[in-house]
């Protein structure tokens, strides 16, 4: 169990978590869901050690341990869909390589860079990667935007396979339904509905 | 398609023998090869030139001090630039000095330098003294401008340093110091000659330059600074072409 005990975050005037307390699962895939701004994406740089709480703890994470989905690709310009899963795999594990492309659909794009990938292609790159450098919880912000239902289905059984535990944020019924736990928050300052 | 052919050598063409016919004109109206000789007569002394062992020897000596100022002045300026990127001790400490530099005039440095070092060094010191600034402002900027999102990603998928450098840092600043490198590659080459000229060494385009002066042999002084003119684009374009074909692979 990931518990999560009065955690307090402002940015300037704004308290976006406000001695805000819960406890996740720390198996399968859970699913954070919420308005834009409420709060989601702080929380999951908390709990990857992004963000610096001024009050408040976390149990059941180690920070260095976890693997987190930016909300923004974040794809370096001047490397090939192949050479951004690489350079997150240790060397004995580079013949990954074309499983990990596969996982994210991208057989046969391994030499394209980014600028030659469409939005929805680029966020599974992202997402491949972020999985394939692993650790012991992967936090996924918006895993699936401008990725098609049908396809984001199919990742998220892939990431099942995987076994790792799960905590994505979205906005698409879809992904929700298919997620082992659901926790609904508003905000800000986060609160659980 | 000819009619076009034609018009494309006219552009091409008329240009150059429109200045040389303005210096024609200009030298037959001072009528005097001291003040201002003709192109013709400058031609002449630079073939006569061209025919000795020490053109050649010259020119490639100054060639090589200068892109010896080029390398220390790029390297020193790399250096400088992550050092006073990462360190707030070394940014208050030589963002000064180098402020300086950029700001002291060339002249200024030769008098200077050559108190302190030997006369056949003094256009490399120079040349790098020139150099330094101008890849240290231009490194400066680009490391500022680095995608902070990038190396938050760094940090996160757990980079080594080293990894972050290359895989982060360098592509994001090759274009910063291109731009550099083309610019201070002019300002090597007019400070390095200008050093020779001050501080004339045994074997150097400047010392020619200088000694044609002197002689009052003004052919020979035009032919020199066509020989630099000439040096200077030749080598510029053959430095942005391997620039850019490093950009490409």
């Amino acid at each position: 169990m990931i518990e999560i005990r009065n955690l307090t975050l402002r940015y300037g005037d704004k308290a976006v978590l406000d001695r805000f307390s819960l406890d996740l699962p720390d198996g399968g895939i859970t699913a954070l869901s919420g308005p834009s701004g409420c709060g989601k994406t702080t929380l999951l740089r908390v709990l990857a050690g992004l963000a610096a709480p001024e009050g408040g703890t976390v149990s059941g994470v180690d920070p260095g341990r976890t693997a987190f989905l930016f909300q923004e690709d974040r794809l370096l310009p001047w490397r090939t869909a192949a050479q951004h899963i690489a350079d997150v795999l240790p060397r004995e594990r580079r013949g990954e390589v074309p499983a990990w492309l596969a996982f994210a659909e991208l057989e046969g794009e391994g030499d394209a860079y980014p600028a030659a990938l469409s939005g929805g292609m680029a966020r599974r790159l992202a997402l491949a990667r972020c999985a394939a450098l692993g650790g012991d919880l992967l936090l996924l912000d918006e895993p699936f935007a401008g990725v098609d239902e049908e396809r984001a289905g199919r990742m998220l059984e892939g990431l099942r396979q995987l076994g790792t535990p799960v905590i994505l944020t979205s906005h698409q019924g879809a992904v929700l339904e298919r997620c082992d736990d659901l926790f609904r928050l508003d905000g800000p300052p986060l609160r659980l509905l | 398609m000819w009619a076009e052919r034609l018009k494309n050598c006219m552009r091409i063409a008329i240009p150059p023998v429109f200045w040389l016919g303005v210096w024609q004109l200009a030298a037959s109206l001072v009528g005097r090869e001291l003040l201002l000789p003709g192109p013709l007569a400058v031609a002449r002394a630079l073939c006569a030139l061209a025919v000795t062992g020490d053109f050649w020897l010259s020119a490639l000596m100054t060639l090589a001090r200068v892109f010896l100022g080029l390398a220390w002045g790029t390297a020193a300026g790399v250096l400088l630039a992550f050092l006073t990127h990462f360190s707030r001790w070394a940014s208050a400490l030589l963002s000064p000095a180098v402020k300086v530099v950029r700001a002291t005039p060339v002249v200024s440095f030769i008098l200077l330098v050559y108190l302190w070092v030997a006369r056949a060094a003094i256009p490399a010191v120079i040349a790098g003294l020139m150099v330094l600034p101008v890849i240290w402002g231009n490194m400066t900027a680009g490391l500022a401008a680095v995608d902070p999102q990038l190396l938050e990603l760094a940090g996160a998928y757990r980079f080594s340093r080293l990894k972050t450098l290359r895989l982060v840092y360098l592509p994001s600043l090759r274009g910063h110091f291109t731009s550099g490198l083309l610019t201070a590659f002019g300002l090597a080459w007019k400070s390095g000659v200008a050093a020779e000229v001050i501080c004339p060494p045994a074997l150097a385009v400047g010392s020619r330059l200088q000694a044609a002066r002197l002689a009052l042999e003004t052919p020979d002084l035009f032919a020199w600074t066509l020989v630099i003119i000439a040096l200077s684009l030749a080598l510029e374009r053959l430095l942005r072409l391997l620039l850019e074909r490093g950009e490409r692979t």
